[in-house]
């Protein structure tokens, strides 16, 4: 999994701007900790949680809406955005690339374009899209579209930081997409009182990134 | 031993080891083929296992290349992502078909399979399943039922895993035998998998070789221990159709436990069939070489054995007395043998000859002996018989020979004996002669009848008694002949020459010089013999007694002694005259026997007619042989003592020719003893003055002869009154024996003869008889009547 440094400063920053936004008394935050079956660390795992009442329009997440391709690799490897938002697909790299996805929730092909071009896809439905390259096999990626506010993916120690959730019952899905599940997430509850909840430690079972040496 | 006969020995011998080296030979060229074999099929089977491998990897490598790509089309990742089953079929289908394939289908990562019927699968998609999850693009042997297929499993990525496109190519007999041509030997290939079940190793159907049909338990274990092996290597298998040499790959297999395995196997009955014609001709040449060689072995035992038997059959005629040389074939040890043998053989005959030519010829004069003579007359004898001749043996005696070699020499008489003999030879040219005795020659030859061997002999005796000129002297032979003819007057051949011999005593008793053979005159030995095994026994029986013969006094006109003669009375026989036994007892000593005997009936006899009043002196026989016997004079002088009255013993004067020295001593005790000694048959035989000296003799006895002859002769009648003159000059009374008319006793009478003896006075008689006898006398002399006396008897005296 690559990332790209900058992202983190930006998700840092947009999630104290969260913290500021959320009402103290009903909400508090929730620290994850994602870790495989031997107990690793698990980055790029998107933890969603689902508060009732709270409403999905308008969500906005504090990092950029777009889909790098540089040095022949998309960045981010997981890019979470909210319904409806439009995505950008800059093209840093001095080839051309070919942007698909066969995802049931945005199906789409951007053909063959090349250095600092951007195109940008509206993702209206929530899901899971999984990019391509028809030119790079080894270019991969994927985008969390969400209909919740709660989101945020793990950082390379397997942490994540949901930020003014509501106290209560939450369902919370933790999502990988090499998780060895159904939909390759699955569903936690988590009891979240007014001062947040204690750190939520989650095993995931994840399998190997397929492999792509022989790739062209 | 095994073997009789040394020609088998050594053929079996030298065939046998020959035969064991062959063998050993044999056995070495096909272990050594065998091993060559073994090593070529091994290495073809290592370099067969890699080219497999080669071909195996650049298989899957296709396969996987050529999944691979299509799993990365555009297009085909779409057809997938939108689920379109048609195009995806189409798509399989056509690559299928390009790649030559058997199976092409994709596999979703929910298991579902897409563009092939999930049946035909029988449950393979379960183990791709379980290969995916272990690996990404997994690769190897995919077991679809009984059948092994090489299969590779490429994930689609679009570009999430949505799937697996899975190639798969058959490896069935079809497909292993274009692996089996890619090697330099005709091996046996097949893959084989594990049943999903029962986990027992199956092979596909239709392949050949070792694997084909069932796996046996025995070939299963076999790859079991072979895959569990470090690293691949061929391995000897005992398969029941024959050995073979096999060697087992694993392989990697999709899902399933435990990797499936190429079976490669090579018969070693294929592997040695290149040399089967090599091995046939080893074998022919080893059987050729066998046959050749126990055909030699036979021919070479027969060059060395053939001489030998010819030794041992030429042993066997050495034995037989036949010619045994033999022909020297060789000139090694059994030529020299033959030669040595030769050479012994000849002089083991010409010893032979020489003993028999000693047995058969009479030393000293070299003429054939009596044994040599007996030889040929038995052969004569039966050819004689066969052509209806009769056989004639000639005995010729020179006479007077112990003489006439006393005069010449024993030198010369061998020399006459010889002449006389060559004389005979030139006379009856192939007629076997021989020297029977001393002076005896004899001759054999067939007549026609017994005329003819008179005839011839004859002529023999005329012309051999010639003078016979020995260097200057000239000796005369004069000869007396015998001659015995078989059959007619001899039955048994083999006493011819006995029989010519008696014959010529018989001449000789009649004073002829020639005498057939007499048998009459001969009598019967044999029973003579027997009687006398007989006398014995008829002495304690009795049947041995005395007659007694009155002595007439002729000047007292009365008996005033008698003779005892002995008698014997056989159960069978009857009455036994003396002259039968007496000679015979003579010979056989059994005479001292019966003489004391005899002497003791006359005295016991004489007792008894004392004790009737009748004093009788008692003569008895002595025989000449006794005079001389010691023991005899002791035993008969024990008797003589317990006479009654006088005894007289009657002796010849020959008696004493034989040792006279003891014969007169003895004959003097019997006197001293008051014995009266009688000289017996005076005037017959050699009658010596000398002896008639010498001899303290008290009576004289004149020989019957004389007597008889009295009434005929003068002669006789002045040879009687001068004896009677002698004897009464000498001192000595005279008994004449013979009287038989009462003018010889009339004659003796006036002769002044003091006692008679005959059967005019009295034939022998019992002692009852002489005692009646005696009485007549007694009454006559009263009375002077001559009694009349005609009673047959037959009688002889003792001696």
């Amino acid at each position: 999994m690559r990332r790209c440094p900058a992202l983190f400063a930006s998700f840092g920053l947009a999630a104290m701007f969260l913290a500021a936004l959320a009402p103290a008394a009903r909400a508090g935050d929730v620290a994850f900790l994602v870790v495989d079956a031997k107990h690793k660390p698990v980055g790029d795992a998107v933890v969603t949680a689902y508060a009732a009442g709270v409403k999905a329009d308008q969500i906005h997440f504090p990092w950029p809406q777009a889909m790098d391709q540089h040095n022949l690799q998309f960045d981010p490897f997981v890019l979470i955005v909210p319904v409806g938002a439009n995505v950008s697909f800059p093209n840093r790299d001095p080839v051309r690339h070919h942007v698909y996805s066969f995802s049931p929730a945005k199906v789409f092909e951007l053909k063959l374009y090349g250095k600092d071009e951007t195109r940008s896809v509206r993702f209206d439905h929530a899901g899971v899209v999984a990019l391509g390259c028809n030119i790079h096999d080894g270019m991969v990626a994927f985008i969390k579209v969400v209909d919740t506010p709660f989101a945020a993916k793990t950082d390379d120690k397997g942490q994540a930081v949901l930020k003014g959730v509501p106290a209560g019952q939450v369902q919370v899905h933790i999502w990988h997409p090499y998780m060895k599940s159904a939909g390759n997430e699955i569903v936690r509850t988590v009891a979240v009182s007014a001062s947040g909840a204690p750190l939520q430690t989650i095993q995931i079972d994840v399998r190997n990134a397929p492999d792509r040496r022989g790739s062209y | 031993m095994l073997f009789s006969r040394l020609r088998t020995k050594l053929t079996v011998l030298y065939a046998g080891l020959f035969g064991a080296a062959l063998i050993a030979i044999s056995l070495v060229v096909y272990a050594s083929i065998a091993a060559n074999a073994r090593a070529v099929v091994r290495d073809e089977l290592m370099s067969s296992g890699t080219v497999f491998d080669r071909v195996w990897t650049l298989r899957a490598d296709e396969l996987r290349g050529s999944a691979s790509l299509l799993s990365r089309d555009f297009g085909f990742r779409e057809a997938v992502a939108s689920r379109d089953e048609a195009t995806i079929g189409s798509a399989l289908e056509n690559l299928r078909v390009r790649l030559g394939i058997d199976m092409a289908f994709i596999i979703g990562v929910d298991g579902r399979v897409t563009g092939q019927d999930p049946t035909a699968l029988k449950g393979a998609e379960a183990r791709l399943m379980q290969a995916v999850e272990q690996e990404d693009n997994p690769s190897g042997v995919l077991m679809i039922g009984d059948t092994p297929y090489q299969a590779t499993a490429t994930p689609i990525l679009s570009p999430t895993l949505v799937g697996w496109v899975v190639f798969a190519s058959r490896l069935d007999a079809k497909e292993m035998g274009a692996l089996e041509r890619l090697s330099a030997i005709p091996l046996d290939a097949a893959v084989l998998g594990r049943d999903d079940k029962s986990r027992a190793w199956v092979a596909p159907p239709g392949v050949s070789g070792l694997a084909g049909g069932e796996v046996s338990r025995a070939l299963a274990g076999e790859i079991d221990q072979a895959m569990a092996a470090k690293a691949p290597e061929a391995r000897d298998f005992r398969a029941p159709g024959g050995d073979a040499l096999t060697l087992v790959k694993p392989l990697k297999a999709i899902g399933g436990d435990g990797p499936a395995a190429l079976l490669l196997s090579y018969p070693m009955a294929r592997a040695m069939a290149p040399y089967s014609p090599m091995l046939a001709i080893i074998i022919l040449t080893g059987a050729g070489g066998i046959t050749v060689l126990v055909i030699g072995s036979w021919m070479l035992a027969r060059s060395v054995t053939r001489p030998i038997s010819v030794l041992d059959e030429a042993v066997q005629r050495l034995s037989r007395g036949e010619n045994a040389a033999v022909e020297p074939t060789t000139a090694d040890e059994l030529g020299r043998l033959a030669t040595s043998f030769n050479a012994m053989a000849s002089e083991i005959r010409e010893r032979e000859r020489r003993i028999t030519h000693l047995a058969l010829h009479d030393q000293e004069t070299n003429l054939p002996n009596r044994l040599a003579l007996d030889r040929a007359v038995e052969a004569l004898a039966s050819e004689a018989r066969r052509n209806g001749l009769k056989l004639a043996v000639l005995s010729l005696n020179v006479n007077r020979f112990t003489h006439v070699r006393g005069a010449i020499g024993y030198a010369l008489a061998g020399d006459m004996m010889a002449e006389i003999g060559q004389a005979l030879q030139r006379l009856r040219p192939g007629d076997p002669i021989g020297r029977v005795a001393n002076g005896v020659l004899a001759v054999a030859f067939p007549v026609r009848e017994v005329d003819e061997a008179r005839r011839i002999a004859a002529h023999l005796q005329h012309v051999l008694e010639a003078p016979v000129r020995l260097g200057e002297h000239a000796v005369d032979v004069s000869l007396t002949l015998g001659l015995a003819v078989y059959p007619d007057l001899v039955d048994d051949a083999a006493l011819l020459i006995n029989r010519a011999s008696a014959a010529v005593d018989q001449a000789r008793a009649g004073h002829r010089g020639l005498a057939l053979f007499d048998v009459a005159d001969y009598g019967d030995p044999h029973a003579k013999l027997s009687l006398m095994s007989e006398m014995l026994g008829a002495i304690t029986a009795g049947d041995i007694f005395i007659h007694l013969q009155p002595k007439f006094d002729l000047r007292l006109g009365r008996s005033t002694g008698a003779e005892a003669l002995v008698r014997w009375r056989h159960p069978q026989r009857g009455m036994v005259m003396p002259d039968a036994f007496i000679p015979m007892a003579e010979e056989t000593g059994h005479i001292r026997t019966l003489t004391e005997h005899v002497l003791s009936l006359a005295i016991a006899q004489q007792a008894a007619l004392k004790a009737q009043g009748f004093d009788i002196a008692m003569s008895v026989n002595m025989s000449g042989r006794l005079v001389g016997d010691a023991e005899f004079c002791e035993e008969a002088l024990q008797l003589a003592r317990q006479a009654q009255g006088e005894l007289c013993l009657e002796v010849t004067e020959t008696a004493v020719i034989a040792d006279p020295q003891r014969a007169l001593e003895n004959l003097e005790r019997f006197a001293d003893a008051g014995i009266k000694i009688s000289i017996d048959d005076y005037g017959s035989g050699l009658s010596s003055l000398a002896y008639l000296k010498q001899m303290r003799a008290h009576e004289l006895k004149i020989d019957k002869a004389f007597v008889i002859g009295m009434a005929e002769g003068q002669k006789d009648a002045l040879l009687v009154r001068s004896t009677v003159d002698l004897a009464h000059s000498l001192g000595l009374k005279i008994t004449a024996e013979g009287v038989e008319t009462a003018m010889v006793q009339a004659l003796l009478t006036a002769m002044g003869c003091d006692l008679a003896q005959g059967y005019f006075i009295a034939r022998p008689m019992a002692q009852a008889d002489l005692a009646a006898f005696l009485q007549r006398e007694r009454d006559q002399d009263a009375g002077e009547v001559r009694p009349k006396r005609s009673r047959p008897a037959a009688g002889a005296k003792i001696a």
